[in-house]
């Protein structure tokens, strides 16, 4: 691969599957070292497109072009290339960490091949070296599978949804092994449906729905593009959303339950006027928060639905 | 070629580390060779059926007949040499005796010694075989007393003849081989590898370089390699606990094991290629190991099933491997001759693959 040429390019990619447009003609570009995230609800496609970019599904139309090689012409070539982790992490359940390690190490030609103490240092699981696969719990089981997408030390690596069903501390370890993948310089495409999970990692992320890509930016970008207003939050149930409405700097306003939501363009001015509120005995302001829009808003606002699962 | 290997270790350490496969592959068939062992075993009585051949005619040799009529286990039939040796290989005889012309003149010119013939069935089992030699050994020594001479003037000359006139267990020992190679072929072929596939091993091997046909490899030598371990702990007991005399060639056996435990991992294979799920796998090779068990001769002769089941019983493959090593291990009658055995197993072989190759999912 020639520097300064993306990692993955794809243009108008296709998958079927009778009338179901699984992926309905998707394009985009990763660059080299960049962390690029698929954000999108269960069956959105993301699974179905990064598996044609790695070669496991073939496309019924588009083109896919991996660190300079063609799929599906070249898929052997890229294998021995890319790393892969898949969402199902059922692997030998009889084997130990390092007998697995060893066995997929033996699958691949390159010389460049990262030691098993390597692999397991980077993944955290040193002290379970000698542990049954099916005796890991689904963290470990999960960096174990990111261990095996490392093994031929590639430069492109592939994680499909890799935190889905973990507890928040196991997440954690997992983003950590991401950072540090970052670190050592990698191109990484992954998917997830976590928002916050997009927002750690990703220097771009794609928003996806229904077989198609939405909207292409760095997290921040996205919330700057659909959001310039900022959220003030509190309880008050001394007026209605109307009279919330007609204070300052307020586009719009919601209120449910004492819950208020105002979205402001100037925010002291508006909370000027909120404070002259409360000193009047008008209302009072319990439990204010004042925060920027996230992804998870941009979501929202794009394909109008929530993004949890 | 390595990977080949390396692939077929982690095979071998996950089968051994799998106390439920190695009970159904190993223990399993010696269960069944010792229930049934035991169950029908005693059936070789101490009571002979002993062939008389006098060519003598002499009053030695009618004392001689006299006291082998006076042993209460020998059942005595008088006869002549051909119709009694035929006899003998057809199983109706335990062993026969043949005292030869000259005998009676012989002993009292007290100048040569005389052989007497002793024709036995070494498949019986070498105990047996040494009860009767010892039996008539015995009779003939005290006439040796009786004519007290310098020379010894009765001699025994033992000769084994193979018989057609197999014991339960010689009958029960190559079927129960064939079975273990059958269900090697479908529980062991068709379960582990419908769970990979479900459990997405396979997918996962398919994202590295690894060329499938390496996977394929390792799995079948090591599904052979279980297959020759089966057919030695089976050999092992057979011979060792139940006096099986092994008559056969063994490198034609190994032929036949291996020609058998292929078909059958073909025809594993094939179950698996149409199997959905673990569940439905299971259901599938239970629908077709169970008419296998019990209408390929296994435990008991396929003539003694009825007629109208003979096409089903001619259409299935362990007819076929069970006939083919009994043939080869105990030397019994052949229910078809050898080539056919070897061509239906070859048939089914070919068949299973091709069909494999055709519907094989890799996910």
């Amino acid at each position: 691969m020639k520097s300064g040429q993306p990692a993955i390019t794809v243009e108008n990619l296709r998958k079927y599957y009778g009338k179901t447009k699984a992926v309905d003609g998707v394009s985009f570009e990763v660059g080299d070292g960049e962390i690029f995230g698929m954000l999108g609800p269960n069956g959105a496609g993301k699974s179905t497109t990064i598996e044609m970019i790695e070669g496991l599904r073939v496309a019924d139309a588009g083109l896919v072009t991996v660190l300079g090689y063609q799929q599906p012409k070249d898929a052997n070539a890229i294998k021995e290339r890319i790393g892969i982790q898949l969402q199902t992490t059922a692997l030998y359940p009889r084997l130990t960490v390092v007998e697995i390690l060893d066995l997929f190490r033996s699958f691949y030609k390159t010389r460049k091949l990262l030691s098993t103490d390597e692999l397991v240092r980077l993944v955290d699981l040193d002290e379970k070296r000698d542990t049954r696969s099916k005796q890991l719990s689904g963290g470990q089981k999960q960096r174990l599978s990111v261990a095996l997408a490392l093994i031929n030390d590639p430069d492109l690596v592939f994680l499909d949804e890799p935190t889905t069903g973990m507890d928040p501390q196991a997440r954690r370890q997992l983003w950590d092994v991401v950072q540090e993948l970052r670190k050592r310089g990698k191109t990484i495409l992954l998917t997830t449906h976590y928002m916050e999970e997009a927002e750690q990692l990703c220097d771009r992320v794609a928003i996806v729905d229904h077989g198609k890509i939405i909207e292409i930016g760095s997290p921040a970008e996205l919330v700057r593009r659909y959001f310039t207003d900022i959220a003030i939050e509190f309880q008050d149930r001394s007026a209605d959303a109307d009279t919330f409405r007609q204070l300052a700097g307020v586009s719009t306003a919601s209120a449910e339950d004492g819950r208020v939501t105002l979205y402001s363009s100037d925010v002291p001015r508006t909370m000027a006027a909120l404070l002259e509120r409360e000193s009047t005995g008008d209302g009072k302001l319990r439990d204010l928060s004042v925060h920027s829009a996230t992804l998870e808003d941009v979501f929202l606002k794009l394909t109008g639905r929530a993004l949890r699962d | 070629m390595s990977t080949v290997i390396t692939l077929f270790r982690a095979s071998v350490k996950e089968f051994v580390r799998d106390r439920g496969a190695l009970f159904w592959t190993f223990a399993f068939p010696l269960v069944f060779i010792v229930l049934f062992g035991v169950i029908f075993a005693g059936g070789g009585s101490a009571n002979y059926t002993v062939g008389i051949v006098n060519q003598d005619g002499g009053d030695v040799s009618q004392q001689i007949v006299g006291a082998f009529n006076g042993i209460k286990s020998f059942k005595i039939k008088s006869g002549g040499f051909d119709d009694e040796l035929s006899q003998l290989k057809k199983g109706n005889l335990d062993m026969l005796i043949v005292l030869p012309a000259g005998l009676s003149q012989a002993v009292h010119a007290d100048q040569t010694t005389t052989t007497v013939q002793m024709y036995y069935d070494p498949s019986k089992g070498q105990a047996d075989a040494q009860i009767k030699l010892g039996i008539v050994q015995q009779v003939l020594d005290g006439f040796n007393k009786h004519y007290v001479t310098q020379l010894t003037p009765l001699a025994l000359q033992p000769n084994s003849v193979a018989s057609t006139n197999l014991t339960f267990e010689d009958f029960l020992v190559p079927g129960i081989l064939a079975m273990a190679l059958m269900q090697l072929g479908l529980f062991g072929t068709t379960m582990p590898l419908v769970s990979l596939r479900q459990d997405q091993v396979l997918r996962r091997l398919g994202a590295t370089p690894l060329p499938r046909w390496t996977l394929l490899a390792s799995q079948i030598l090591l599904r052979l390699t279980l297959a020759l371990l089966q057919t030695v702990l089976i050999l092992g007991l057979a011979t060792g606990a139940f006096h099986v005399h092994i008559i056969g060639n063994y490198l034609a056996l190994l032929g036949i094991v291996v020609l058998g435990s292929l078909a059958f991992i073909g025809l594993g294979y094939l179950l698996a290629s149409v199997s959905k799920s673990v569940e439905s796998a299971n259901g599938l090779v239970s629908a077709v190991n169970f008419p296998m068990m019990f209408l390929s001769g296994i435990f008991f002769p396929i003539a003694v099933l009825p007629a109208f089941l003979s096409p089903v019983v001619r259409a299935l493959p362990l007819t076929y491997l069970g006939d083919a090593a009994r043939q080869v291990m105990v030397g019994s009658t052949p229910e078809f001759p050898i080539l056919v055995d070897i061509a239906v197993l070859a048939g089914w072989l070919v068949v299973c693959s091709l069909l494999s190759l055709r519907l094989f999912k890799w996910e």
